[in-house]
């Protein structure tokens, strides 16, 4: 096969192949920290290895045997990447048990649910805790966030910062590195300038914004999430042509997954909601119509139970549907302390 | 597109407010109301929603040292006819609070623009044509407070219990509001929109309810109530408040014909404001009096 052409000592492929790896393709997306640990070798020769294999595949190429169609992958290589991806810490334990860990990267997640339950203080969360540095267990990344609606307030952001770091240090005496490394010498200030802030007035400036991310996060590329707040309230006026609504809608949302994809960035909606009346009863609905709810890889609806705020996963292709408690505390969002909370699981 | 820099005022990262007039209540709303965002109050009629915006629009034109926007305001009301003699009385408190900071000559009746409207079709218009009237103010301090008294009267009348009719008020709600919230943002306006109650019926809680924001249910006058308008107004605003209004019963006096017969009872009524739901205020509530020089807090 592959590896019998390579250039590697019988040795080196003795182990690869009995760690397993009988194919280049396995290799393909691999770090060389990962192989080292696998084959028990030294960094130095997993990079040897892998750079051998990149050469190698490369010179598959023209023969057209090696990948079925350009730009394919194999679901072992997805399956490889999808560990290997971070999720976004919301702050709370039990939304990010239901999320399986958090906001998940390279995946558009929509968050929706009445006015008042919490959805603009999650995104700030988000955009402040996707900063919370590598060695914190986050991505040390930055934020894009669109704001449509006019709710991002300045000193609450610095808030849930000043709390956050707060948060870190508490945790840096349990951590156990060098001290000096870990002393967190960020500051609240420095964490908004890790957030870019746009303000959009209008459709059309939404529809300009979402297709310049490109070009700005290609500018700025650690940039780890894309908070839209809210994506529907520009769409929720009169349209004359509903046709032209639509149109505009899945084209924003396919370039969303387009943008989350390329750059292993998570995008997060927030949405509202709406009455719907189906069967002679108004239930409560997320904006935008039946075909947008297609638009998104995950949903969640927040909302109240009783005096407390829940969130449930009403749709995802990876995660069952639960519903979990949060709060919303002057340092963001938070566990929720109540006597009787549970998971719920649906 | 560049973003914004947030830092652009490494000085007062907080976004700039305009002081209600009282430092007791600026407190529950941590300063007053925020610029470049629709606040929302919700009042049942004679809970003081007109009061506190008219002393909103003399507070306004305080200097920022004081906590005012040194603006002069734009009042648009539906309801007729506009309390001008209120207004001159405030006006006239206001003049000698401020004595030592205003000019003998200054009027602050001056410095506040009013214009009725009779329908949402021309609050809109009215709206369209702000731009104009924000670049070139007629008076010489810009216009940076808009007060619309109230939302709600322009669209009670005009619309059916059709469903037809009510997404086409829902739709005449987004526009109006994302017309406001383009002018807060151009121009680093306050908007305060006040509108009514009507009685609540049906379920709060669970994933149907129409529960919104931070109290479960809202009481006033004994009644349990909830604003006007319905959910899709309640997505158009950044904040709410809402004013309640409750008799207390505070003394009792047994008649001479025995316990039943002849009871007089004093109540008192108390006014409270509540921060129903707002991106940078926690739940809170403060009880405020309604007296002559205005609206003030109380300290219990």
């Amino acid at each position: 096969m592959e590896l019998a052409r390579l250039p590697i000592s019988a040795s080196q492929r003795g182990k690869l192949i009995s760690a397993g790896y009988t194919s280049l393709s396995s290799l393909s997306s691999l770090s060389p920290s990962t192989l080292a640990q696998d084959l028990k070798i030294s960094d130095n020769e997993a990079l040897e290895i892998l750079r051998v294999v990149s050469q190698g595949s490369r010179l598959d190429k023209p023969d057209g045997s090696h990948a079925i169609v350009n730009g394919a992958q194999t679901a072992w290589d997805m399956l490889h990447e999808e560990e290997s991806l971070k999720c976004i810490t919301t702050s709370c334990v039990d939304l990010d048990d239901i999320l399986g860990g958090g906001i998940k990267c390279k995946e558009v997640t929509e968050i929706g649910g009445v006015p008042g339950i919490g959805k603009t203080q999650l995104g700030i969360q988000l955009a402040v805790n996707v900063q919370i540095p590598v060695y914190y267990g986050g991505l040390g990344g930055k934020a894009i966030y669109i704001d449509t609606e006019g709710s991002f307030m300045l000193e609450r952001a610095l808030q849930i910062a000043k709390a956050c770091i707060e948060d870190m240090s508490g945790n840096s005496d349990f951590l156990q590195k060098d001290f000096q490394s870990c002393q967190v010498k960020a500051q609240p200030k420095d964490f908004l300038q890790n957030i870019f802030y746009f303000r959009v007035c209008s459709y059309t400036e939404q529809i300009a914004m979402i297709n310049y991310l490109d070009k700005f996060i290609s500018e700025h590329k650690d940039v780890n999430v894309v908070i839209i707040d809210s994506v529907t309230f520009h769409f929720r006026q009169d349209f004359d042509d509903l046709a032209l609504r639509t149109r505009l809608l899945s084209g924003m949302a396919l370039k969303l997954m387009k943008l989350a994809k390329k750059f292993s960035l998570a995008v997060v909606l927030l949405n509202q909601v709406t009455t719907k009346h189906t069967e002679g009863s108004f239930q409560l609905t997320l904006a935008l119509g039946d075909s947008w709810s297609h638009s998104c890889t995950n949903r969640v609806i927040l909302y109240w139970n009783g005096d407390e705020r829940y969130a449930y996963i009403d749709k995802s292709p990876s995660l069952r549907s639960a519903s979990a408690p949060y709060s919303v505390t002057g340092k963001g969002i938070r566990t929720a302390t109540s006597k009787c909370k549970r998971i719920k699981i649906m | 597109m560049i973003p914004q820099n947030l830092l652009q005022n490494p000085l007062a990262l907080t976004t700039q407010k305009c002081t209600l007039g009282c430092p007791i209540l600026d407190r529950c709303l941590a300063g007053g109301v925020p610029c470049n965002s629709i606040t929302e109050l919700v009042a049942e009629s004679g809970s003081g929603k007109t009061q506190l915006c008219l002393q909103l629009v003399l507070s306004a034109q305080l200097p920022t040292s004081l906590g005012g926007l040194a603006a002069s305001s734009l009042y648009i009301h539906s309801e007729f006819p506009f309390p001008s003699r209120r207004l001159q009385q405030l006006s006239q408190s206001f003049r000698s609070s401020y004595s030592h900071v205003l000019d003998s000559e200054y009027n602050p009746l001056d410095f506040v623009l009013v214009r009725g409207v009779q329908s949402a079709d021309q609050l809109f218009d009215v709206l369209l044509k702000m731009d104009s009237v924000l670049l070139r103010p007629p008076t010489q301090l810009p216009v940076r407070l808009i007060v619309i008294d109230s939302i709600a009267a322009l669209f009670r009348g005009e619309f059916e219990n059709t469903p037809f009719d009510l997404k086409r008020r829902s739709s005449l709600f987004f526009k109006i509001s994302g017309k406001l919230k383009t002018l807060a943002e151009r121009f680093g306006l306050a908007v305060v929109v006040t509108n009514q109650v009507v009685d609540f019926v049906g379920q709060a809680g669970g994933l149907n309810g129409l529960r919104i924001g931070n109290l479960g249910s809202l009481w006033s006058s004994g009644r349990r109530v909830c604003a006007a308008l319905g959910l899709a107004w309640a997505n158009c605003v950044n904040s709410r408040l809402f004013l309640s209004r409750n008799e207390e019963i505070v003394g009792e006096v047994t008649g001479l014909g025995g316990v039943g017969a002849g009871d007089t009872v004093s109540r008192l009524t108390r006014r409270h404001l509540h921060v129903i739901f707002a991106p940078h205020l926690p739940e809170s509530s403060c009880e405020f009096v309604i007296s002559r020089e205005g609206v003030l807090g109380v300290d219990r």
